[in-house]
């Protein structure tokens, strides 16, 4: 599969999900099972780059969703 | 004179005594900021160090805190580095309604000189609070307090003018850490400033964009003193170490013997300990007896020596580590969150640190991290991995031979899991072949 | 107050973007005596409490004048920092792993007396010394710590205030060098601890006793259930249906009460579920921890008071409790012992005797299988 495919796949599993918006890098891995770890990184991360998702950080953990959805999205804004 | 909105009768309380008062010094920052003689466009709003005295000070009378998390501020495409704050009375304290945190990855040995520090301040005094942290639990410069559209501002100007960048936070790798080090200190078995940078330097993509399933950390400590406390606090632990003999100037043994210099550098003077007893004060807290003094001369028998520092302490100006040196490399330290706090395991007992630390890349972290990422849970530090795959994981991983040296002591029960490889002619066997000889 | 711009555009983030450049390099802040004398340094000697000569081989010497910092430190009292640094050390200055400030005086033993005049004369309004000098050899160093009520969501505790009045008390152990050996003193707000305190040798750490509240009407408007579910690290949230007292059923959560052990982890996801109590919350001290490998292998503290309740804006019970226990064992300790060797060699059962500490089941250890092996498995113990 092409990278714009993968990217597709991420994206459209994401928009399934339905009552949670955020999601740990491991939730990623398996929505390409075939990839290394290392490159679903790489690749989730250059999605962020791209704007079409974005980081969550507790703090102490980062979670990753689309970007500008969940509950807190417009809460957080100026 | 400057005014103060609120009244905070609570924390004025902390104005006297003799230590440094946080109060006073945030009274201080507001003053500045209200008097300006330097005219400043204040970016973030000018009275929130007053706003910041009346949230602690409704903290001190409520016992709680009036903070909320934010996650979703950061600079963009960076996973670590911003913490979001919100205050839960905005409209009682408008100033610091939103009041994030920006960490900065410290200078390794956090030396500063002044003219980078006055950048700094003067990028901090501009668009953000004028309060720091110097430094956070994990050694970043701290910045605390600014608005959202701030963020980005800073990032720009600290990236284009001070050609400085943000530390880690998140699942992240998080800013290493190190102690002075040889810059200042004899102990040292390694240069940690050096190694610290150039691992800072070459993991910068898992520094800023999260690559695991929690956090992880790098800290180096230059001898088993352990000033930076890698032991207690990070994924891989580096402390200094030799391999060869202590090095013995006999003459300032004697000199120590004869009360010319004083013991442990010094460091017992404010208090009469009676005159300095070589042999119980040193001979005899040697936890491995490894020593002897007949008077004249002091032996080592260095085979039996573990290296814990407590002689060299003690007799700085007469001994000193030997001259092979390198590290220990510990793994899988963490806080008790949360199944138990984790002291570090030894899983490479000796390693040279040498620029430019091929081995510990390519042998060590790099294997340890593509393990984690495929095999950690969600927030599972490495300790806790090790815990639950066993110690033989790492080492398969690592490739590092197991030895004595590794363990406190052997297992005291004997379910070793073999593997079919470790078994002569593997788990497959004829049941035909046995029944010849054993009836059913 | 009008914006201004950096050159930033947030319409095209990554115009001109500088991104991973990592920390400036060190070097560049080396005084010259460092850069030259790096890795030869032959000795050092505390000359007196927060004053160290350090001799290389090259003969030169640096004199080290350490002052105490808060933590919280604002950027006017960075400048006099900066200050003091350009008058006497050229313009170097550093920071220790504790949040102390070294001013680093080259050769001149008398400009670091003058030094020391000099910082010692600075003080605050109130009195307080802006550049306490001190926390070298066998004292009690500076106290690290978290944010608290200053900065934190899920505080139980101040840090700043709880250190302040520590310190306070314990100020002439920071400038003396009295003790044993040295005492380390280390603070979090909460469980968390992101301040590692769990191997000091005096640990204050703030804690929670109550599960958090549920903000029923609101939980499912302002957080994502599945996410405060999920945050839980003993499961002890579940999705649960909520009936408002005018009929309507909402999303909301469960909490397993006993299950919870007050981490807070649900309300750093999820506003809706707050857990900070005014009689809940308050203070746990642990003791006998260290991180040094000297004579014994690093040691984790011990919880020894299980709660003391938040006594703002000095926190008294607390700290009338923790000088007891130095005061204890800097008479009963051996020279070079630290606090939990010292604990170790007498019997804990011993330490709670001596530093007068009640004991109660809290100190008891339950929680999962490291439990076990703090019970005691001989029949041989002291009687006190």
């Amino acid at each position: 599969m092409g990278e714009e495919e993968d990217k597709q796949t991420i994206l459209e599993t994401l928009q399934k999900k339905k009552g949670k918006s955020k999601f740990y890098l491991k939730d990623f891995y398996k929505m390409l099972p075939d990839m290394k770890a290392r490159a679903v990184k790489n690749l989730v991360n250059k999605m962020v780059g791209e704007g079409t998702l974005e980081y969550w950080s507790s703090g102490s953990t980062t979670l990753i969703g689309l970007k500008g959805v969940g509950k807190q999205a417009h809460t957080e804004e100026d | 004179m400057v005014e103060f909105k609120h009244k905070t009768p609570m924390i004025d309380e902390l104005e006297t005594g003799p230590w440094t008062s946080f109060v006073t010094d945030i009274k201080r920052e507001h003053e500045s900021r209200m008097e300006n003689p330097k005219g400043i466009d204040f970016q973030t709003p000018q009275k929130c160090c007053d706003d910041l005295l009346g949230v602690l000070e409704l903290s001190y009378k409520h016992g709680r805190t009036h903070w909320k998390h934010g996650g979703i501020v950061g600079v963009f495409g960076y996973g670590g580095g911003v913490i979001g704050r919100y205050c839960d009375q905005p409209e009682m304290f408008p100033a610091v309604a939103h009041f994030h945190t920006l960490r900065i990855n410290q200078p390794m040995g956090h030396f500063y000189d002044t003219k980078f520090l006055e950048s700094l301040m003067e990028l901090w005094e501009r668009r953000g609070s004028g309060l720091t942290n110097m430094h956070g639990s994990t050694g970043d410069i701290i910045f605390i307090g600014c608005t959202t559209v701030q963020l980005e501002e800073i990032f720009y100007e600290m990236t284009h003018n001070l050609n400085q960048d943000l530390g880690g936070s998140g699942s992240n790798l998080r800013t290493p850490s190190d102690c002075m080090g040889e810059s200042m200190c004899e102990f040292a078995c390694y240069d940690t400033q050096e190694i610290c940078y150039q691992l800072t330097m070459e993991y910068q993509d898992e520094l800023h964009r999260p690559a695991f399933p929690y956090k992880f950390k790098f800290k180096f400590d230059g001898c088993p003193n352990c000033c930076v406390a890698s032991i207690a606090r990070s994924d891989i632990s580096f402390i200094g170490t030799w391999r060869d003999d202590i090095r013995i100037d006999q003459e300032a043994v004697k000199a120590y013997v004869g009360g010319e210099i004083k013991p442990n550098a010094g460091a017992h003077a404010s208090r009469d300990w009676g005159a300095f007893d070589i042999q119980k004060e040193v001979i005899g807290l040697c936890p491995t007896q490894c020593m002897s003094w007949d008077g004249n001369k002091l032996e080592i028998n260095t085979p039996e020596c573990t290296r814990c520092m407590h002689c060299i302490n003690v007799m700085p100006r007469a001994l000193r580590h030997g001259l092979d040196t390198g590290a220990s490399l510990l793994f899988g330290a963490k806080a008790p969150i949360l199944d138990g706090a984790q002291m570090a395991t030894l899983g490479v007992p000796f390693i040279k640190i040498e620029s430019p630390y091929d081995e510990i890349k390519e042998k060590v972290i790099e294997p340890i991290w593509d393990w984690w990422m495929e095999e950690g849970k969600n927030r599972e530090r490495l300790g806790e991995l090790i815990k639950r795959q066993g110690m033989q994981k790492l080492l398969e991983v690592t490739g590092f031979k197991a030895i004595p040296q590794m363990i406190q002591e052997p297992r005291s029960n004997p379910y070793v899991f073999w593997r079919e490889d470790e078994v002569p002619g593997g788990f497959k066997r004829d049941i035909n072949e046995f029944r010849k000889y054993h009836q059913r | 107050m009008a914006f201004i711009s950096s050159g930033y555009d947030p319409a095209k983030p990554m115009k001109d973007r500088i991104t991973d450049i990592g920390p400036r390099y060190y070097e560049e802040f080396y005084p010259p005596i460092i850069k030259k004398n790096k890795g030869k340094w032959l000795y050092h000697e505390i000359l007196e409490p927060g004053i160290i000569e350090r001799v290389a081989e090259s003969g030169d010497k640096l004199y080290v004048i350490r002052v105490g910092g808060c933590r919280l430190m604002s950027i006017s009292h960075i400048r006099e920092i900066m200050e003091i640094a350009d008058k006497y050390c050229d313009g170097y200055v550093r920071w220790t792993t504790r949040n102390n400030v070294e001013f680093m005086v080259p050769d001149s033993k008398d400009k670091a007396m003058a030094l020391k005049d000099d910082l010692l004369s600075r003080k605050q309004p109130g009195g307080c010394y802006k550049f306490p000098i001190g926390g070298t050899g066998a004292s009690i160093s500076n106290i690290v710590h978290t944010q608290g009520w200053i900065h934190c969501h899920t505080p139980a505790t101040d840090a700043s205030g709880t250190v302040k009045a520590t310190l306070d008390v314990l100020f002439d152990q920071w400038e003396n060098m009295k003790l044993p050996a040295k005492l380390r003193v280390s603070m979090a707000c909460c469980l968390n601890m992101c301040g590692a305190v769990h191997c000091s040798d005096i640990a204050i750490l703030g804690y929670h006793r109550k599960p958090p509240m549920i903000d029923a009407e609101y939980i499912d408007k302002m957080c994502e259930i599945p996410l405060a579910v999920a945050a839980c690290p003993t499961g002890a949230i579940k999705p649960a249906k909520y009936e408002l007292p005018d009929g309507t059923k909402v999303n909301s959560v469960s909490v397993n009460e006993p299950r919870c052990m007050f981490c807070g982890n649900c309300y750093t996801m999820c506003p809706s579920m707050p857990l900070a109590d005014t009689e809940g919350d308050g203070i746990v001290l642990m003791a006998g921890g260290k991180i040094s490998n000297r004579i014994d292998a690093p040691k984790f503290s011990k919880v020894v008071v299980a709660f003391i309740p938040n006594e703002q804006p000095r926190w008294p019970t607390m700290t009338t409790t923790i000088k007891r226990m130095v005061d204890t064992y800097s008479a009963d300790a051996n020279k070079y012992e630290r606090l939990g060797q010292w604990a170790e060699r007498i019997g804990w059962e011993k330490f709670f005797e001596k530093c007068e500490l009640e004991f109660t089941h809290h100190l008891i250890d339950d929680f999962r299988d490291p439990a076990y092996y703090t019970w005691r498995q001989t029949s041989n113990f002291k009687f006190t």
